[in-house]
């Protein structure tokens, strides 16, 4: 029984038992205060009654199904036949896994593909179990509930306190996922950090990850990811701010400070359609048009040998995407110093120009620095840009028109590879996201302290 | 000389004015240049996008799958493949997102944990999108067993992407109806649940929508997280279910821009325009929902 069929069949029951109970109130109803509750509750209260426990059931088997299923497996009469050896063993019964979910497909080794029907069957057995489970459960509960559709029953309340509780399990989903970033990258990290040691990792200067290479101690010296540190940063950082700063804050300035209410209308939406398109189009424009004039350029001012993978192309698409984000930034902080400031300036007789330059660009600092850090954070984590524009070459060099590669370039390169997902060079991917994570949380945390701060000084 | 009217008018402040007056125009015209840079370049991408691409848009672009050869090549696989991931995140995230907003502006109690819950909503909303796809990789994956490059595990990893969006946005729409109409509720003898319920959240429900599509697009968009999680397969075939491996519009386009054939320009600059298309019928849906519904209170 295929999970869509289940969830359906709950549903289903679900509102059967909400027509049945509501039905059965109504008939209880002889007059004005005969009912402590309104039919339609003695409804919900059945049919949670009829969901909840089924859901929670059937969720907690799909949860420790997989443990039980590989026991099943080998267990098999089939499955003793495999070798014994651990790490092939799991690999086959893995192919077999997917094999018998993708009808058959992906079965490459022989012994993977006779335990294909074997494991069909298990499958098949487990997923009827699990709805069966289910079953039971929704119709044990639906009895609980339709044994409480009674005149003195207070079913408002007590529908009332299973919502609070569902609001309650909606809003720790963020705290679950919060905690799953962190610990499955902690774990990954980990297992990478029993292979390599961090020091070789963080301060080596060798990038050169081989996801076949044999396991042994000089793995470390290819995993030294400084030079990736180095391209994100200068792409992210230093190239894309150059572009994006100036441009972001001069656009945000000319229009709150210069521009007529319809040029604003206008032209405001217009400068967000930058941050509404998909990173895979620029990075597709930086590939496509960008980088072969970068190229072209890099070859007219005499540089030698220059490829059509640069940081300067990946930079500058960045750069123009950050833009709006910039230009909101520096909107909001423009926007919050006082007007007496501004008005002060101006009864002095300097010129708008002198006191946006003097006054407000001064004291909206703080909260423009906040603003190109978060800018930062983004730019790091900008992955289709870089991948499809900046190259695969980890090199620690200062000169824009190189190929650089960049720490979500390497993540997204070592994870879509062939390699075992074991093998240390496929686990860098996991502390590598462990770095990118630390330090794009950091920016803001620190960024919107900064905020904080700077807004209370003009309270 | 010592008067400071004549001061005023004497030739050498004329000067200075003018000097101050030129640099107010230089000013002004760099931030006019900074508008027209930015600008310049949307349209330069969008005319290159339009002069490579608008040839290859015809009913069999439309309707086909992706093929080897360029000129039978078609976005209906993938663009499938979005819609069933897009609906997986549309149906996990929209109902989370709304109702843990409404959980934390109307019954959350000031507490420490609380606190928690806010501050990790909002840093998931600047966790970078690739981070959710080594998330979804290490959980649904290797953990849970979900199958491989399905719309299943992209529409998770997304939800989880999208939900803190639709958070954020839904908390502002219910902060905006004025308490008056919670107070009169509750003063009928509404219970809580039921003010909020019944008449905070369809005032607010506009607003939410609003976010809720502009989170959704971000969704449809995105390439990185589900790069990660194994979507980027040749799909010959459109996908029948959500468990069926498949593949997504952009990254149909990151596909189809790494081959060397040039032929594929065409078709990746089609599926661009495509792309560009459905986003900017949602974000107009988006804007048209918040100016025909929104209430000003």
């Amino acid at each position: 029984m295929s999970p869509t069929l289940v969830l359906l069949v709950l549903f289903a029951l679900g509102g059967a038992a909400w027509f049945t109970a509501r039905r059965r109130a109504r008939a209880l109803y002889t007059g004005r205060g005969s009912l402590k509750a309104m039919p339609n509750y003695h409804g919900l209260h059945m049919a949670l009654w009829v969901l909840i426990p089924a859901l929670l059931g059937w969720a907690i088997w799909s949860a420790i199904a997989p443990g039980l299923i590989h026991g099943a497996i080998l267990a098999h009469p089939a499955a003793q036949l495999l070798p014994a050896m651990d790490m092939e063993r799991e690999a086959i019964i893995n192919e077999a896994l997917t094999a018998a979910r993708n009808n058959g497909f992906g079965a490459f080794r022989p012994e993977a593909a006779a335990l294909t029907a074997p494991v069909d069957e298990i499958l098949a057995r487990f997923n009827w179990i699990g709805a069966a489970l289910a079953l039971v459960l929704a119709f044990a509960g639906g009895a609980y509930g339709h044994t409480r559709v009674t005149r003195d029953f207070p079913a408002r309340t007590k529908v009332e306190r299973g919502v609070l509780g569902l609001l309650l399990a909606a809003s720790s989903v963020a705290i679950v996922t919060t905690l799953g970033i962190i610990g499955s990258l902690v774990f990954e990290a980990f297992r990478f950090f029993t292979f390599v040691s961090p020091i070789d990792f963080l301060f080596g200067t060798n990038w050169n990850p081989d996801p076949f290479a044999p396991i042994n101690p000089e793995l470390g010296e290819k995993l030294g990811a400084v030079p990736l540190f180095w391209g994100t940063l200068f792409i992210g950082a230093i190239i894309a701010m150059i572009v994006a700063v100036p441009l972001g804050l001069m656009s945000a300035i000319y229009l709150t400070q210069y521009a007529s209410g319809t040029f604003r209308k206008w032209v405001k939406p217009a400068l967000e359609i930058l941050a509404g398109v998909p990173t895979v189009v620029y990075g597709y424009f930086a590939a496509l048009t960008v980088a072969p004039l970068v190229r072209d350029f890099a070859a007219a001012i005499g540089i030698a040998n220059p490829t059509t993978e640069s940081a300067l192309a990946a930079g500058l698409v960045m750069g123009v995407m950050i833009i709006p984000f910039v230009s909101s930034m520096a909107d909001d902080s423009i926007a919050a110093v006082p007007q007496a400031m501004r008005d002060g300036s101006l009864a002095m007789g300097a010129t708008k120009s002198e006191t946006i330059r003097k006054v407000l660009i001064p004291a909206a600092l703080p909260g423009i620095v906040a603003g190109v850090m978060l800018a930062i954070s983004r730019a790091i984590g900008e992955t289709m840009i870089v991948y499809m524009a900046a190259g695969a070459a980890a090199r620690l060099s200062a000169n824009p028109f190189d190929s650089m590669t960049t720490v979500t370039y390497q993540i997204a390169r070592l994870l879509t590879g062939d390699g075992d997902f074991a093998h240390p060079a496929t686990l860098s991917a996991f502390a590598l996201g462990l770095v990118l994570f630390v330090v794009t949380l950091a920016l803001n945390i620190i960024a919107l302290r900064v905020v904080k701060r700077f807004r209370e000084a003009y309270e | 000389m010592s008067n400071p009217a004549t001061q005023w008018q004497s030739p050498e402040m004329a000067r200075r004015l003018e000097r101050r007056y030129a640099a107010e125009r230089r000013f002004r015209l760099m931030g006019v240049g900074a508008i027209t840079v930015s600008l310049a370049f949307l349209a330069f991408l969008l005319f290159t996008m339009l002069k490579n691409g608008i040839g290859g848009i015809d009913l069999e672009f439309l309707t086909g799958s992706d093929s080897t050869d360029a000129a039978t090549a078609g976005i209906w696989s993938s663009f499938k493949g979005s819609l069933l991931t897009m609906a997986v995140t549309l149906v996990l995230s929209f109902p989370l997102g709304v109702l843990a907003a409404i959980w934390l502006e109307e019954f959350a109690p000031r507490a420490k944990w609380v606190e928690w819950i806010e501050v990790s909503i909002n840093n998931l909303a600047a966790v970078p999108s690739i981070i959710f796809g080594l998330l979804g990789l290490a959980i649904f994956i290797q953990l849970f067993g979900l199958p491989r490059s399905s719309p299943l595990v992209g529409g998770l990893t997304l939800a989880l992407m999208t939900m803190p969006v639709i958070v954020i946005a839904a908390r502002n729409a219910i902060q905006a109806v004025p308490p008056s109409i919670r107070d009169a509720a509750l003063a009928v003898g509404a219970s809580p649940v039921q003010a909020s319920f019944h008449h905070v959240l369809p005032l607010a429900l506009p607003g939410i929508l609003t976010g809720t599509i502009i989170g959704m697009a971000r969704a449809l968009g995105e390439t990185a997280p589900l790069l990660i999680i194994g979507m980027r397969m040749f799909a010959a075939t459109p996908p029948q279910g959500i468990t069926d491996s498949s593949t997504v519009l952009p990254m149909q386009i990151f596909l189809w821009s790494g081959e060397i054939d040039r032929a594929f320009v065409q078709n990746t600059s089609a599926a661009i325009i495509a792309l560009l298309v459905f986003l900017l019928a949602m974000n107009g849906l988006a804007i048209y929902l918040r100016a025909r519904f929104e209430t000003r209170w």
